[in-house]
């Protein structure tokens, strides 16, 4: 694997070589009109269209060759075309995570790799969960914990599959009693279904372009629907299957950064809207220490 | 070797930290009961007036057997065998029911209107279906249990309840057959033991007056109030506070008085306060004549004005006329200086919605999906009644009182909304967007702290120590929808003051004379 690869994701199977830092700023535009109610796929006038931009700082750390740590914070706002409904703004959750690429095994022209990523999350604001489409997040401290294969032969083609499985601490609303869609609780906590996701991409990796197409599946283990013509609750069983690509090119000049772009679009959901997101950014590698 | 090493130094890091921070989700709720055990039975509660009944023997209960007599050991005899065989499910219920039937009906009654708060979905071609009693479980289903109708519906419940027991109360003292665990020391009292006669029995009368008014109201959710009514006649059987027949005179005496209730409900304007396009395109006329810009829905697509004719739902120990003679005066008229300088500030507050104003704002919001405000404050008035530890005849007055003047406020309110129809913030300056939705009716003058004024008014009258706390609550709900930009300044503190007017009604024509205290 070049040095010069910069592993940016949680999902990816990537990693930085020790010592090496990949860092930079994503910006992300997402997008959407339609979204399902339940399971019903509606619009609806008095939200119109909703768009989601953040800024995401990321950075990626070799600890050693085998052992990556992988910091993110986005500042995320929100805005709906129509209606009266304010948009929301801010910093949302610090995203802490140690990579582990536990297994490694060459072949003759091919390599095979696996990693176990825990990841922790945890809200940096106080923004407000109870505001969906429009609140930034849900206010929860997560824990995903991960496995990833990664298959890649010396013509630069590979697979990387990837499962995640995050447990999300409770919510806290500013209100002293909630409706979650199924049952009425006398409580500002809302207990949050944990959720689990499966990543897929088949790509293309050499000579400092990196081109894959993606499969991105969420599933949220429980949580009520939304009912006809009711507002989303943060604890919606929210499920998405996303398909996508991704370019990250390396330029030759000036050495060490790269620029990425993706996109991504909603084929199916559940209590989610049908989003269309580009994201574009650049990453730059430093190198602490030449172990090579 | 030694990457083995590392995946047992992992996976032990990975267990750990899902078990500290993974395995316990349980909610912690604000509103447990403790077994009722009453300071005080008031024996004397068939003296205390009545809300609708014309005495309390108006509907007659019929003597109960002797507990001497074969019949009645029969019926201990059946307690005694179901306590020698409860199960935990069983014990389960009656510690449910212990808490008390007044507080449980009104937290379940919550969750009800909480799930039937939820407007109708626009038809393709852009027009709204309105709920059917008639059809119930359809789309839209019935009802939409908006704050009107709410208001209503919390009156009815917890006036049927209070009427009922207060018929139970005079039966009680007048046969004064002892709870079963009295009469038989081999009858256990699962619950804290009283020397209230337990003929009829209290669980079993708000069980008939609660279930039959609930049905009514809400109709589609037959199964959850059938179901709560058995288990708290269970309960009171299982726990050997209530025999058979205690239990059949009081699940009768209830139904009856619910009876009267419901007769009433169905003849009280309710049914015509949708109103109809002419009545709609009346009330725009009405503003504009006044030089006023009328209300419009901003609702996409546009929806019918929300229950325009409530005003002429009959009030609770109120006129029309009294109401109509508390309608504030009329708010500032769009164009005029005083209304811009209102515009202005409520364009500040949404400018500039901090954090703090938020949290606000959404604790207060009680929009769809929620108990509505009137439900907000029944909510704050469990807890005080619960630590009061009130008999059920005392707790169920102090919600009465509470409902009956948010009844009236939402009567009084929903007069002024209609006779002005004037314009929300955002229809007159379109760029000010809300902390929370809008409601869908005019802004003059706001429901919240009418209601909340009302509620506040009668909760100082009954706990007269936590005054300074309901006056600020009701000021901060009131406040919360000048914040989110839902209401100018003046709707604010004119529909405070309208709703401490109706809240002194009800304390001072009512409850100052009610025989209670």
């Amino acid at each position: 694997m070049s040095a010069s690869v910069c592993g940016q994701t949680l999902t990816d199977g990537l990693m930085m070589p020790k010592k090496n830092l990949c860092t930079g700023f994503m910006y992300t535009h997402d997008q959407w009109t339609d979204y399902w109610e339940g399971e019903l796929k509606r619009d609806n006038g008095n939200i119109g269209k909703i768009t989601t931009q953040s800024l995401m700082w990321v950075g990626n750390y070799g600890i050693t060759n085998k052992i990556n740590v992988i910091a993110m914070l986005p500042y995320i706002k929100t805005k709906a075309s129509m209606g009266t409904l304010q948009g929301m703004e801010g910093v949302q959750d610090l995203s802490v995570g140690v990579k582990y690429n536990f297994f490694r095994k060459k072949f003759e022209k091919s390599a095979f790799n696996t990693f176990a990523v825990l990841n922790f999350s945890t809200p940096l604001s106080d923004y407000t969960p109870d505001f969906v489409p429009l609140s930034i997040g849900a206010q929860t401290t997560n824990l995903t914990y991960r496995l990833t294969a990664y298959f890649k032969i010396e013509q630069g083609w590979f697979i990387n599959a990837s499962g995640g499985y995050t447990w999300r601490s409770n919510t806290t609303l500013d209100r002293p009693s909630y409706f979650d869609g199924n049952e009425f609780y006398t409580s500002d906590e809302v207990k949050m279904p944990n959720v689990f996701d499966v990543f897929v991409s088949l790509g293309y990796l050499k000579n400092g372009l990196q081109v894959e197409l993606n499969y991105i599946q969420q599933n949220t283990l429980g949580g009520g629907d939304i009912r006809r013509q009711d507002m989303p609750f943060v604890s919606n069983r929210m499920n998405a299957i996303k398909v996508g690509a991704l370019v990250m090119y390396y330029l030759p000049k000036p050495k060490h950064l790269a620029v990425r772009a993706s996109t991504a679009f909603t084929v199916d959901g559940r209590n989610m809207g049908q989003s269309t997101t580009f994201m574009g950014g650049a990453l730059y590698t430093i190198q602490f220490y030449k172990n090579q | 070797m030694k990457s083995k090493f590392y995946i047992y130094i992992l996976s032990s890091l990975f267990l750990t930290l899902i078990c500290v921070t993974g395995c316990d989700k349980s909610i912690e709720f604000s509103e447990d009961l403790v077994p009722l055990s009453p300071g005080n039975l008031d024996s004397d509660a068939a003296s205390w007036s009545m809300i609708l009944m014309t005495s309390p023997d108006q509907i007659a209960v019929p003597a109960p057997a002797d507990v001497a007599s074969d019949a009645y050991k029969a019926e201990l005899a059946t307690i005694k065998d179901a306590q020698s065989k409860i199960t935990k499910g069983q014990q389960q219920t009656i510690d449910y029911w212990s808490g008390g039937g007044v507080l449980r009906w009104n937290q379940i009654f919550r969750g009800l209107v909480a799930k039937y708060n939820l407007p109708p979905a626009p038809r393709a071609d852009g027009t709204y279906p309105a709920p059917d009693a008639e059809n119930p479980f359809g789309d839209p289903m019935f009802p939409f249990s908006n704050p009107p109708y709410a208001a209503r519906a919390y009156s009815y419940v917890t006036n049927s309840i209070y009427d009922a027991l207060k018929a139970a109360w005079h039966f009680k003292y007048l046969y004064n057959r002892p709870a079963p665990y009295k009469v038989d020391d081999a009858v256990q009292a699962l619950v804290p033991e009283t020397d209230l006669p337990a003929y009829p029995s209290e669980d079993a009368v708000m069980s008939g007056a609660a279930a039959e008014m609930l049905k009514l109201l809400f109709p589609a959710a037959l199964e959850e109030i059938t179901k709560n009514a058995a288990d708290q006649r269970n309960a009171a059987l299982w726990s050997g506070k209530a025999s058979t027949t205690d239990i059949s005179a009081g699940l009768a005496l209830g139904k009856s008085v619910a009876g009267l209730f419901m007769a009433r409900a169905r003849t009280d304007g309710m049914g015509a306060a949708g109103g109809n396009k002419a009545i709609w395109e009346a009330l725009k006329l009405n503003a504009s004549s006044r030089g006023d810009e009328p209300w419009v829905s901003l609702e996409t697509p546009p929806r019918p004005p929300m229950l325009p004719v409530f005003n002429k739902v009959l009030p609770w120990k109120m006129t029309y006329d009294q109401i109509v003679a508390i309608r504030p005066a009329a708010p500032p008229l769009r164009g005029s200086a005083e209304m811009d300088s209102e515009c202005d500030e409520v364009k500040y507050y949404t400018d500039n919605l901090t954090r703090d104003r938020l949290a606000i704002v959404h604790k207060w919001a009680d929009g769809a999906g929620t108990y509505t405000p009137p439900g907000h404050w029944n909510d704050i008035a469990a807890e005080h009644i619960r630590d009061a530890s009130f008999s059920e005849v005392r707790a169920a007055r102090a919600f009465a009182l509470l409902n009956m003047a948010m009844h009236n406020a939402a009567v009084a309110c929903w007069d002024t909304k209609y006779f002005y129809f004037n314009a929300r913030p955002t229809q007159l300056v379109p760029a000010i967007k809300t902390g929370t939705g809008i409601p869908n009716f005019p802004a003059y003058v706001s429901g919240h702290s009418t209601f909340s004024a009302s509620a506040a008014g009668v909760l100082s009258y009954l706990f007269p120590t936590h005054s300074s706390d309901f006056e600020a609550m009701a000021t901060e709900a009131s406040m919360s929808r000048l914040y989110g930009g839902i209401h100018y300044r003046k709707d604010c503190e004119g529909g405070l003051a309208l709703g401490y007017d109706v809240g002194e009604h009800i304390v001072e024509t009512f409850a100052k004379v009610d025989g209670a205290d």
